[in-house]
């Protein structure tokens, strides 16, 4: 799966996020900070987290999820590392 | 305990009331001697496993609210969307559907009041909220995935607290309108409505805040109903607009229903200087306990020493009394008798404004409390629906030694009790409530002239 795709699948979870203001999910790039940037409350990023499992078909481990890092180059990382572990 | 000059004045209401279009719909409805109680859809998919089926219910439609289910737990409302863009989404994530009426009813009572923005956001401003049950209709499915469907906690995303916890419906409204002062909740069963007014007029009058928004709301929950109906409380076997009726020598329960209630409160001399119209003036609040260690049925003992407490020395009485009359057969009459009691056999009415929308249980007090707003507002009494026929004979406690109460059977005080709402002169009007373990509660209020 490239990382595009990966990135379009995140902005597809976001936008059912309705504490995030739309109008930021324009032009997301890996560098984008999920809280700095898009002003998403910290408690939401585990519905991203949990939509993001069912969305890209991966089980997150509890470590993985208290390692995650706040930009999306993060989350898109550890898909593929999830995906590659198998 | 009270600081010295210090009244209280109600400025404001607001809340959610079964199949109205706002307040004034409410009112007129309820003033045109209408039910607001309907056979409840919800309930009759249950068939025979469930033994009542009305309701004085409110869907999310009614309130202008859509709900989004989660595309990871099953049937658990991710959110929900205010259609008519009253409440942010960010506040809308963290509620139930009772904090969503809290916050509603909160912003209809400060526009009412007038209040501005550096007022409502005060230090003195308080926020005092509670409901009877707790978070039900979230908790259920969130414990459903986790316990039956075998899935992690995380499918049910992190609002399960705050949207279950029992002082949510204070909580959201706090973090809604951005006070600095108290924030709060009293729990004292179905008398929780007025339980929290009662302590925020303490607030007020004790000299400890300036202004509270204060209520009581019981968000629409069949996991709520279930409960009353598995203990045969709740009213079966008459047409929907009949199921409550206060006082009728027919009653057999109550009708389990759902709402909330919101006013503002402001001291008194605060809300004339800025030229606030006042609703009511309270003059008294006072609450107890029964202390005989019943946790259900109600002492006529705890009801005198009630009465004793409300009316003091003041010498005041009410030309209504607003009655808790849920249509219980024990309830309804240790009521009754108490208040004859208290005050004698003639010179005020009863009324019951639970037989036109049923037992909103956290929310009774709290919109009962706005009915009574309502009579002194349009100088009418409202009604004891449904009250046909009251009991000729004398109840059965009434024949035994220990009885030091009123001799004569409920039907002996028929004038007391109108089947119709009708014009009067009201200048005071008093609300009681009752809960489970024995808690009293009751104010008395005036029009302010």
């Amino acid at each position: 799966m490239e990382r595009q795709e990966i990135i379009d699948g995140i902005v597809e979870i976001l936008k059912t996020v309705r504490t995030i203001n739309p109008d930021k999910l324009v032009g997301i790039t890996e560098e984008t900070d999920f809280i700095k940037d898009l002003e998403t409350p910290s408690t939401e990023m585990i519905n991203i987290a949990a939509k993001a499992e069912q969305k890209f078909g991966v089980e997150f481990e509890d470590d993985d999820i208290d390692g995650l890092g706040s930009k999306v180059k993060d989350i898109v990382d550890l898909i593929i590392r999830v995906k590659e572990r198998g | 305990m009270t600081a010295a000059g210090r009244k209280v004045a109600v400025v404001g209401m607001g809340g959610a009331f079964p199949g109205c279009n706002g307040p004034a719909d409410f009112s007129n409805k309820l003033f045109s001697n209408k039910s607001l109680i309907r056979e409840w859809d919800k309930a009759i998919a249950f068939g025979k496993n469930i033994r009542s089926s009305v309701s004085g219910y409110i869907t999310e439609a009614e309130m202008g609210l859509d709900v989004i289910y989660s595309p990871l737990a099953e049937d658990y409302p991710e959110t929900y969307i205010d259609t008519l863009g009253r409440i942010p989404d960010t506040n809308l994530a963290t509620a139930d559907i009772g904090s969503i009426w809290a916050m509603l009813g909160a912003l209809d009572s400060i526009k009412m009041a007038g209040w501005t923005a550096g007022e409502t956001q005060s230090e003195n401003t308080g926020v005092i909220v509670g409901s009877g049950g707790a978070g039900h209709a979230i908790l259920r499915p969130a414990w459903h995935n986790f316990f039956e469907l075998g899935k992690k906690t995380r499918m049910a995303g992190s609002h399960t607290v705050d949207r279950a916890m029992v002082y949510r419906d204070a909580a959201n409204v706090s973090c809604l309108i951005k006070n600095k002062g108290v924030c709060e909740s009293i729990g004292s069963a179905c008398a929780t409505g007025l339980g929290n007014i009662g302590y925020a007029y303490r607030l007020i009058k004790f000299g400890l805040q300036d202004r509270v928004i204060a209520g009581g709301v019981e968000g629409t929950s069949l996991e709520t109903f279930i409960g009353f109906d598995a203990m045969q409380v709740l009213s079966r076997g008459f047409s929907p607009e009949e199921s409550s009726r206060p006082f009728d020598v027919s009653r057999n329960g109550f009708v389990c229903s759902f709402g909330g209630g919101m006013v503002a409160l402001e001291e008194y001399d605060l809300a004339k200087a800025r030229g606030a119209k006042v609703l009511a003036v309270i003059d008294e609040y006072f609450n107890n306990s029964d202390g005989d260690g019943d946790m259900f049925y109600p002492s006529f003992a705890g009801q005198q020493r009630l009465w004793k407490g409300l009316l003091g020395d003041k010498g005041l009485k009410p030309d209504v009394v607003k009655m808790h009359g849920t249509s219980t057969p024990a309830g309804d009459a240790v009521e009754f008798l108490s208040v004859v009691d208290a005050l004698g056999e003639d010179g005020y009415h009863m009324s019951a404004p639970k037989s036109q929308f049923g037992h909103m249980l956290g929310g009774a007090g709290a919109v009962e409390f706005i009915t009574a707003l309502l009579m002194l507002e349009k100088q009418m009494v409202l009604p004891c629906l449904n009250s046909v026929q009251l009991n000729p004979e004398l109840e059965s406690f009434q024949k035994t030694d220990k009885w030091h109460g009123p001799v004569k059977p409920l039907d002996a005080y028929r004038h007391l009790v109108p089947q119709k709402a009708f014009a009067k002169e009201i200048n005071r009007v008093a609300c009681l409530n009752y809960g489970f373990g024995g808690t009293n509660s009751a104010m008395m209020i005036s029009r302010d002239l």
